[in-house]
């Protein structure tokens, strides 16, 4: 279940349910204040999911969230649920992780905390309304006060879990990006290519020199070709550990060629100090095949000319 | 300010082939060197010929763009040869220390050529 996942990830043990409940001021008494307000709520629940949802369905922001009647209907039975829970003056694991539950779930559907922290404010306010009109003004401070204590709890809870899992889907992103980042191609036997494209950050370029030393080993590779002609800026910082991957295949026994080089980059290379006589390095990378055939003993020849069929 | 185009670059088959005719002062060495690592990427150049018979005196700084072009040209696949350097030149520098790693270096043209054509055949 995610929600456990969730619970594990943001450490919602007791203690801190503890914490932020301190932090809240979301004492027993007012636990206790709004058990008593669970039948006045059960009263109104009607009313209130209805012109909750007229609000939501007004802006074409939230709209969108809410494609079909049958997704209204199904969020209306969750909703009436999730407000009836305000009331039951609970404040245990079990409440909190429904709560988590429902940052999951907006953060799957895209949901921002933009509309999300909105449609709270609604919520409290007609809350409000509701509390001033059916109670004696004091009680009525008092029961809002509790009110806004669990509500603002909730709220900190959704959006935590909703940080924690847009985090985690840019991490799934950023795992899945890196993969594809760097493709190692088998052109021949024991050559490889890596074309390389799109802005290189030191993290890339740890992987890039990961990968690159793994596959040269696995492969038992002679030559690896690196082209960077798709890469849009090599700054000192790329060039550098490009130069430490040069030497360090060296060290499996292989060669490394830099193809794809511009004129840019091989500004900074040179002056970056680099000996680049130890380099293997090509404008192109039809040179650099070239190359590197050349270093595995083989090459690209012209097939002989067909002699005319008159001959 | 860089200053551009003030060497003009000559192509031969796969050779470019430039001759430093004026004093390379600060902007137009740094002109000369983009210029020359420009025309490297827009054609497949094997070979560079950076004739130097035009310079009476090569300082320092002139020294250090010249060989600096030549690592640069070698990163992009191109040899570098330096020809027609005057005897006090060529002392002068190895009395300063320069080395002028990464770039060959033949007496005149004809020698400058036949030394690519033998590298390339290597």
């Amino acid at each position: 279940m995610p929600h456990r996942h969730y619970m594990t990830a943001l450490r919602l043990d007791e203690s801190e349910i503890q914490t932020r409940r301190s932090y809240f001021e979301l004492g027993d008494d007012d636990l206790a204040r709004l058990r008593t307000l669970h039948g006045l709520a059960e009263k109104h629940t009607d009313e209130f999911i209805e012109r909750f949802y007229e609000h939501l369905l007004r802006s074409a922001s939230t709209r969108k969230f809410f494609p079909d009647d049958a997704t209204i209907v199904r969020v209306k039975r969750a909703q009436r649920q999730y407000f009836l829970q305000l009331f039951e003056g609970r404040c245990d694991r079990e409440y909190v992780q429904q709560r988590v539950a429902v940052g999951v779930a907006h953060e799957h559907v895209g949901l921002a905390p933009t509309w999300y922290l909105g449609a709270y404010r609604k919520y409290l306010a007609l809350l409000q309304v509701r509390l001033f009109d059916d109670l004696p003004a004091a009680e009525a401070q008092a029961a809002f006060l509790s009110v806004q204590k669990i509500v603002f709890f909730d709220m900190t809870l959704a959006l935590d879990t909703y940080i924690a899992a847009h985090q985690e889907t840019l991490a799934r992103h950023q795992a899945a990006l890196r993969e594809l980042s760097t493709p190692v191609i088998r052109v021949h036997d024991g050559v490889l290519l890596l074309p390389l494209v799109g802005a290189i950050d030191s993290a890339r370029a740890q992987q890039v020199m990961d990968t690159v030393l793994l596959r040269v080993a696995e492969e038992k590779a002679k030559c690896i070709i690196v082209d960077i002609a798709g890469v849009p800026v090599v700054d000192t910082k790329v060039a550098d550990s490009l130069v430490k991957t040069t030497a360090s295949v060296r060290l499996l026994g292989a060669h490394t060629i830099l193809t794809g080089i511009s004129a840019q980059v091989a500004r900074t290379i040179v002056h970056l100090g680099v000996d680049v006589s130890t380099m293997h390095t090509r404008a192109r990378l039809q040179e650099g095949i070239e190359l590197a055939l050349d270093l595995v003993g083989k090459r690209i020849a012209p097939v002989r000319a067909k002699r005319s069929s008159g001959e | 300010m860089t200053i551009h185009g003030v060497i003009p670059i000559l192509r031969m088959g796969d050779i470019l082939l430039t001759t430093v005719h004026i004093e390379l002062h600060d902007a137009v060495a740094e002109g000369f060197q983009a210029d020359v690592l420009t025309a490297i990427e827009q054609r497949r150049a094997r070979g560079l010929i950076v004739d130097i018979s035009g310079l009476d005196v090569v300082d320092s700084y002139v020294a250090r763009i010249l060989a600096e072009t030549g690592r640069m040209a070698l990163l992009m696949g191109t040899q570098t040869v330096l020809v027609g350097m005057r005897p006090e030149v060529a002392a002068t520098l190895v009395r300063m220390g320069y080395r002028m790693e990464g770039v060959y270096a033949a007496l005149d043209l004809d020698e400058g050529l036949a030394l690519l054509r033998r590298l390339g055949r290597r």
